[in-house]
């Protein structure tokens, strides 16, 4: 019961309906509006003229009146006078603004029928004996003058001689009924210009309503929370934007959902990551630890050098163990960064201060070149020495054939470069360690969350690494 | 009088080894198995030693209440963790950081490098060529004239600092930012002249200095 009312609901403020609604009701102007604007004018127009009401469509057409007066005239032909009186006073109750009086054969007026007999303008003009010069002038005159005068001979023919009829209808009426007839026109024009405004106006708020409804669901859609998902939102009518509302409700908490059990998996990457570098790395300390201890004891040269080459693979281990999880780790992209502006020569000259003894014990030549101008990146203090550790660490682990490292800056496309260098055998050369792959693969990983560009050119001779700022030192 | 290290690990193999290394080192070490109680042991100790790793309260915690309880004391944290993960947790408050597996000569000479930035080395005069400094008294005597070297306020400051970093290379903006307090300007040129008339003074041939080693394209650093 409850779902069909529901779907009653969702049918009765569909989109659809609401647009069809419109659409009929714009349909339905011609046949009903329309009809009803002319008794609208009326009834406006009986008010305006106030009482007495006058039907002013009877005065409406003059030609009409004509007839039907020339064929009042025409029946009247053969009446007496006391009929013909009878006649006007009857047709003057129905014309009632109307002046009638009728001429007889001999030139006598005989009935003066005034619509207000406290009126002295009307018939005041009629003369009671008529002249022949002033029955032409009055013919004469008769269709300019106001009031228009309809004139009909008894018998509709001049020869009948049995004198005219005339009536006398003021202009105003008459114009009024032209007024009349231009204020129809113009009213329908009025109410169907004010009709189809209507259903203009109507439309564009319709469509207005569902734009800002769409354009809601977009910004909705686009702006993001604090943890980069979209929120979800206020679910308005149950129409068809209502539907998309709540599926695009439904589908952000999905979202929502799946972000949820990706942060878990997330921790679980990471708690194992760290577990799993604590429980190799703790033996390895032990391990490490007895073998100094053990180096004190009174051996053989040949014992002392295994012992020395055990620890340095111990080392070796070390540094395998924490690519292999810093990778791990920095893969997921999950590793929040905090750039800086910094000057990256100055973080060169640190950590190659801190590379020195290690390059001096291996007896390589050093040879660092900073010119003296800062040269200014974006980059995450911590993360870029990792880079230049990483890098500098396979120097002395795949390059120390070479006896050779050099730091320096170039000018490149117009661009200033730090170009670190050695005298090794180049890369692709198998080196006596493997495992420069990873740590080269952590620098590119690094390097590209700062947006760096790095270049690696490695030939027999040595490896020069080029490391560059695409958007230029700020 | 030796020198008391408080340290903090919960592996017994790691601290019975490395404890029993110190300790032949001429360290007197107070080695603990968890966090607790840390504070009040630490009182007589010159510096802390703290695995990241502990049960109850981890590594992060003490040392920061450590920091908080003795400002002085510094603080070297091992970590059997990844470098990165170490970052996110922020060792603001560490002074040093060693990784496992490290070799024991490595702890001994962070430790070493630690205590003399704190003014607690063991030694009470550091012999250096032809000279014996005495930290404590701000002395530098010739010990081949017996004559004090006179420095200026300036010139202890920068030598005292390549003296705390001992085998250290500083970079010339590090030394200027720890002797006059503020940035180094690239092309300033009075840290350069404060360094030739301390050579002048400490070394006996000025042209070939000894004692202060140019460290070409980085900085300066004074050799153990």
């Amino acid at each position: 019961m409850r779902g069909l009312g529901r779907i009653r609901k969702q049918r009765s403020s569909s989109l659809l309906s609401g647009y069809l609604l419109i659409i009929v009701s714009a349909l339905l102007f011609i046949p009903v509006v329309l009809p009803l604007s002319f008794v609208l004018y009326n009834m406006v127009n009986e008010v305006t003229k106030g009482a007495p009401p006058v039907d002013t469509s009877l005065y409406s057409s003059v030609a009409a009146l004509e007839t039907m007066w020339h064929k009042e005239a025409l029946q009247l032909e053969d009446a007496s006078s006391e009929g013909i009186n009878e006649r006007l006073h009857e047709l003057s109750r129905k014309y009632t603004e109307a002046t009638m009086f009728w001429v007889d054969g001999q030139g006598m007026t005989q009935l003066i029928l005034t619509p207000d007999e406290g009126n002295p303008d009307h018939g005041s003009e009629v003369p009671e004996q008529w002249t022949a010069a002033e029955a032409i002038f009055f013919m004469k005159e008769s269709t300019k003058r106001d009031p228009l005068a309809i004139v009909a001979f008894m018998g509709d023919r001049v020869d009948a001689g049995k004198g005219f009829m005339v009536m006398q209808i003021p202009n105003k009426l008459l114009n009024k009924g032209a007024y009349g007839g231009v204020g129809a026109w113009a009213l329908y024009y009025f109410v169907l210009f004010v009709l189809f405004g209507g259903f203009a106006l109507v439309s564009l708020l319709f469509f207005r309503k569902i734009r800002k409804r769409l354009l809601q669901l977009q910004t909705a859609m686009t702006i993001t929370g604090p943890d980069r998902m979209p929120k979800s939102i206020m679910t308005g009518k149950l129409d068809e934007i209502g539907r998309l509302e709540e599926a695009f409700n439904t589908m952000v908490a999905k979202l929502d959902e799946s972000r949820k059990r990706e942060i878990e998996e997330e921790e679980l990457r990471k708690r194992l990551v760290s577990n799993l570098s604590h429980d190799l790395r703790t033996p390895l300390t032990v391990i490490r630890s007895h073998i100094h201890v053990m180096t004190k004891e009174s051996l053989t040269p040949q014992g002392q050098q295994s012992l020395e080459l055990m620890d340095k693979r111990i080392a070796d281990l070390s540094v395998l163990i924490e690519n292999l999880l810093s990778y791990n780790l920095l893969n997921s992209g999950r590793i929040t960064l905090k750039k800086e502006r910094k000057d990256v020569l100055r973080l060169l000259r640190e950590s190659a201060a801190a590379w020195y003894p290690v390059w001096e014990k291996e007896n390589f030549e050093i040879d660092i070149d900073l010119e003296a101008d800062p040269l200014f990146w974006m980059v995450d203090e911590v993360w870029f020495r990792r880079i230049l550790d990483n890098l500098f660490q396979n120097i002395v682990r795949h390059a120390s054939s070479g006896l050779y490292v050099g730091i320096s800056t170039e000018s490149r496309n117009g661009q200033r470069v730090i170009l670190i260098t050695d005298h090794g055998r180049g890369i692709q050369s198998p080196s006596d360690y493997k495992g420069a792959g990873l740590g080269l693969s952590i620098v590119d990983l690094l390097m590209k969350h700062m947006e760096l560009e790095w270049d690696m050119e490695s030939t027999g001779d040595g490896t020069s690494i080029v490391i560059f700022n695409p958007r230029d030192e700020i | 009088m030796s020198v008391t290290l408080l340290y903090i690990e919960d592996d017994h193999e790691i601290g019975s080894v490395v404890s029993a290394d110190l300790s032949e080192r001429g360290y007197s070490v107070r080695w603990l198995r968890s966090g607790e109680g840390a504070t009040e042991e630490a009182a007589p100790c010159q510096l802390a030693i703290l695995d990241v790793m502990l049960p109850g309260l981890d590594g992060f915690t003490v040392g920061q209440r450590l920091k908080r309880a003795y400002p002085k004391i510094p603080i070297l944290m091992l970590s059997a963790r990844t470098s990165i993960d170490d970052k996110l947790q922020g060792l603001e408050f560490a002074d040093d950081y060693l990784t496992k597996p490290f070799h024991p000569d490595e702890l001994a000479a962070r430790i070493e490098v630690l205590l003399r930035r704190n003014g607690a080395s063991v030694q009470d005069s550091l012999t250096l060529k032809h000279l014996v400094v005495y930290e404590g008294d701000n002395r530098v005597i010739n010990a081949q004239t017996q004559e004090e070297v006179m420095l200026t306020g300036k010139q202890f400051q920068i030598f005292s600092y390549l003296l705390r970093h001992l085998g250290q290379i500083m970079t010339k903006e590090q030394i200027y930012e720890a002797v006059w307090g503020e940035a180094y300007l690239e092309g300033d040129k009075t840290l350069m002249v404060h360094i030739r008339y301390l050579r002048e003074k400490l070394e006996l041939d000025p042209g070939n200095p000894e004692i202060i080693e140019t460290v070409r394209g980085i900085g300066y650093r004074v050799r153990a």
